[in-house]
């Protein structure tokens, strides 16, 4: 198939269940551990970050990695699955609620902790290809 | 008449799929302008003009219009806005700058795009309230 249409299936194909399990977790974690903190975007982030650290690893060191299969879980799943948007919208709503230490601890908090993630997915891949 | 379960997941999905794409081409295209090094910029771009586009959405769904549908809300925001910005992305271009030992621009990017991305979220609220 030409790249020009298999890359955007591949990427379509990892998108809707990279929305859909964040709109699943979002509401469960709603449901179960309350509305005070965005516990489902912080745990969506932080997840994604660990699950790209660990695919591009894989995709950069295992030879002849196809470029579909990158594209579907990188681009299309984890990009989708984790948001940006979300998360700036979360934190005005926390800094609405007055809770400002709560709102710098996720802004902040997301950023630094996402970090570690990435790093803790490409430690967890190194560990297996190794 | 399908189930509103249903509904939801086929608007989040719609939008997902508008929104991934979207990130892709836009993250192409900055590729093919500034370089293969320079696909950042693009995802800058992407996370702020996101941030904007949702807070103006969920302002004008909160404020202006009671009786906006709930499916176009979940289309544009958390399939569309979410789908089209990127937590993970954001974070691995960041590490790859630290890798590169890159210190000042990984943290100038780091910092950046979130303190950007918040101006975004403000300017959404604004820009919603603005037409009367």
């Amino acid at each position: 198939m030409q790249p020009l249409l298999a890359y955007p299936i591949a990427i379509t194909i990892g998108a809707v269940p990279g929305a859909l399990s964040r709109h699943y977790i979002t509401e469960l974690t709603k449901a179960t551990l309350g509305t005070k903190f965005p516990y489902g975007t912080f745990l969506i982030n932080l997840t994604g970050c660990l699950l790209l650290g660990f695919f591009s690893t894989l995709s950069t060191t295992i030879e002849g990695y196809p470029k579909e299969l990158d594209l579907l879980i990188r681009t299309g799943f984890c990009g989708t699955y984790t948001t940006f948007s979300t998360y700036g919208w979360d934190t005005l709503s926390l800094w609405r609620k007055k809770d400002r230490r709560l709102t710098v601890f996720y802004w902040l908090g997301s950023a630094i902790l996402g970090l570690g993630a990435i790093y803790l997915g490409i430690f967890i891949a190194k560990l297996l290809i190794r | 008449m399908i189930s509103p379960a249903i509904r939801s997941a086929i608007a989040i999905s719609f939008g997902a799929i508008g929104g991934s794409l979207s990130r892709y081409y836009v993250t192409e295209l900055t590729k093919s302008i500034f370089g293969q090094d320079f696909g950042f910029y693009g995802t800058f771009i992407i996370n702020v003009s996101g941030c904007l586009l949702i807070a103006y959405i969920h302002t004008l769904a909160d404020e202006k219009s009671k009786n906006f549908f709930i499916e176009w809300r979940l289309l544009l925001t958390t399939g569309f806005c979410g789908a089209y910005t990127t937590f993970s992305t954001y974070e691995l271009e960041t590490q790859t700058f630290l890798a590169q030992s890159n210190l000042q621009l990984a943290f100038n990017y780091w910092f950046w795009s979130i303190a950007v991305g918040m101006v975004g979220v403000y300017l959404g609220v604004r820009l919603a309230r603005l037409n009367k």
